[in-house]
């Protein structure tokens, strides 16, 4: 065997067990979802089976699944939305303006992401109780951009950091003003890490599950809370759970695919020598 | 009325000072070139009159109305860049199209505009690449078509041709010229190329130290230089420097002497101290048994082809002479040479300043 050959052999080991080990709980969603309540905790598990939609009917039929999804696609979408127009500004600001406290503020910002998100639910909830903001997405929409933002701050900002001050120049004696030279010449170059931030922003507020159950009731409740409602003190509805947690899958793939043709290097090549 | 006028301008960061000032009238059509070495503020100079920075003091006009706070946008400039900084994520097209946007004309216009252009700088065939598929040569003429698109009252150059190989920046030198007869739009250039100021400037101006040491035209500041400064900085080779003494009548230096020209009776003090300054060319061979002849030790013999550069040592100071090629000596030889008189130069030596005025 050459040396060659083992090295391949070893790699693709190596893929393997990366692979069994990051899909085996995707399989156990898929397969735990359409797999009749009666088998589902067989021992040995079975691996063939009839598969049955049940679950997902049931998930559709008992609960406004469809409604609990459309909030979390509208919490999830606003707050990346928010975090990176009001991030990317941010960044770009921090990027361009010499100042001796900048470092501080930028600092500053990182901080927002720094405290236990237990430690502020219940000052958050009594917040938006006095603004009558309970159960709408708004509340979770400014809660996840409070972290959301500081994150899109410090990506921009390298991004940001990397693009020739020249071409804001030329595009200054070009005739464009500064919001104008942003917008046309700078974000466009920074766009991957608009791609990177939005993933991030996307995933965080998508997947967040503490805020959302404090915050939320019947009407903003969202899918990653409403999944877990399967879970009562008399039942733990796993059929359901799964089917729910697959569906909870889609969305983010989905957007991390869409975003992905935008995860290109050197953006800015070819701009100054 | 002048296209560009700077009234005392300054330029200070903090509390340093780099540009001292500056006072410049540059008319309509003429091409300026702002020439010294690194750190003389001749590009720190240039951003001011585009509006990348802000004038820290005095007045600056353009075509007429002080612009001292008025936007880059509103100058009606078009520059060109060291490094070219064309729009990466645009093509050749596209780059000269966002140029031309702030104009708000009609497409026809805009099409016409960009095809005579591209047209004039041979850019057709690469309209639809991008920056990143040019050559460094291509990439510098998109972004001078960039600047000439919008048709600017004035152009300004930030050493643009520093970025270019030797044969590419003669020939783009060459264009540069030649588009400026061709659209005679009054042009700003800065370069530390002495060649690029010499062969392209209707007028240059020498900066030194955030200083104007010289404003005058190519021949008067290589003829006429007026400060050692501009005189060694202009001519290749360099302006051989002697320090020496007046002293009755005659220039006095260590281990080297000569009559006092005629122009120069006058104008100098018996005993003040004095720098005779020599351009390489006017340095002869001469027998030795000639008036005025100093014996000189040729250290270092350069061999350019039709003329040849000896490095001399004449008692402590050491000159460089450019003698025709056939009169080369082996380095170790011992010459005789004389310094053409009647094209000597004269400069206070605590000043700096010349005396041939």
């Amino acid at each position: 065997m050459t040396r060659n050959l083992r090295q391949n052999i070893l790699v693709y080991a190596l893929l393997a067990v990366v692979l069994i080990v990051f899909m085996t709980p995707i399989y156990l969603i898929v397969s735990s979802s359409v797999k009749p309540s009666p088998i589902m905790f067989q021992k040995p598990p079975a691996f063939l089976f009839t598969p049955t939609f049940e679950h997902y009917h049931d998930l559709f039929a008992m609960r406004p699944f469809t409604k609990f999804i459309w909030n979390s696609l509208i919490v999830a979408l606003g707050s990346t939305a928010f975090s990176l127009t009001i991030g990317s500004l941010a960044a770009y600001a921090i990027s361009r303006i010499r100042h001796k406290r900048m470092n501080d503020v930028a600092f500053w910002i990182l901080s927002m992401r720094m405290f236990p998100p237990i430690a502020v639910v219940v000052p958050y909830y009594i917040i938006f109780k006095s603004a009558g903001l309970l159960d709408t997405p708004l509340a979770l929409i400014i809660v996840y951009s409070t972290a959301n933002i500081p994150l899109t701050v410090w990506l921009m900002k390298g991004f940001f950091d990397e693009v020739p001050l020249a071409l804001e120049e030329a595009a200054a004696v070009d005739g464009y003003g500064l919001l104008a030279t942003f917008w046309y010449v700078t974000l466009p170059l920074a766009a991957p890490g608009l791609a990177v931030s939005a993933v991030f922003c996307f995933i965080f507020s998508w997947n967040e599950f503490l805020f959302a159950l404090m915050l939320t009731g019947s009407e903003a409740q969202t899918a990653t809370v409403a999944v877990m409602s399967f879970w009562s003190s008399d039942a733990v509805q796993w059929g359901r759970i799964m089917a729910g947690s697959f569906i909870i899958l889609i969305p983010g793939v989905i957007f991390v695919l869409t975003c992905q043709r935008w995860l290109v290097r050197g953006l800015t090549m070819g701009s100054v020598k | 009325m002048s296209a560009i006028t700077l009234k005392n301008v300054i330029k200070k960061y903090g509390a340093v000072q780099v540009v001292h000032g500056v006072d410049l009238d540059i008319d309509e059509g003429e091409f300026v070139v702002l020439l010294g070495p690194s750190g003389c503020g001749k590009t720190t100079t240039l951003r001011m009159v585009a509006g990348l920075e802000d004038v820290s003091g005095g007045e600056l006009s353009i075509g007429g109305q002080v612009v001292n706070n008025v936007a880059p946008k509103d100058r009606g400039v078009a520059m060109v860049f060291q490094n070219y900084a064309l729009y990466p994520h645009m093509t050749v097209k596209k780059n000269m199209e966002f140029a031309l946007r702030p104009l708000k004309l009609d497409k026809a216009e805009v099409d016409k505009r960009i095809n005579d252009t591209a047209a004039i700088l041979g850019l057709g065939e690469l309209l639809e690449r991008r920056p990143v598929q040019l050559s460094g040569g291509q990439r510098q003429r998109v972004a001078m078509g960039r600047a000439m698109v919008r048709t600017p009252d004035v152009f300004l150059f930030d050493e643009p041709l520093s970025n270019l190989d030797a044969k590419l920046r003669t020939q783009v030198r060459w264009e540069i010229g030649k588009l400026h007869q061709r659209l005679g739009t009054t042009v700003l250039y800065v370069t530390h190329d002495q060649v690029e100021a010499m062969t392209l400037a209707d007028k240059v101006v020498i900066m030194r130290d955030g200083y104007v040491e010289q404003v005058g035209t190519p021949e008067e500041v290589y003829t006429a230089p007026q400060s050692t400064f501009v005189a060694t900085f202009i001519g290749s080779p360099s302006m051989n420097m002697i320090e020496a003494k007046v002293v009755a009548e005659r220039l006095e230096a260590n281990g080297f002497s000569m009559p006092l020209p005629d122009r120069f009776q006058g104008k100098v003090t018996e005993g003040q101290a004095v720098t005779i300054g020599v351009r390489p060319i006017e340095i002869k061979r001469v027998a030795a048994s000639s008036t005025g002849a100093m014996q000189a030790n040729v250290e270092v013999t350069e061999y350019l082809g039709n003329e040849a550069l000896l490095d001399l040592r004449v008692g402590p100071h050491e000159l460089v002479a450019e003698v025709p090629a056939d009169q080369r000596v082996e380095p170790g030889k011992v010459i005789h040479i004389a310094l053409n008189e009647g094209a000597i130069h004269l400069f206070d030596t605590v000043s700096g300043r010349t005396l041939s005025e």
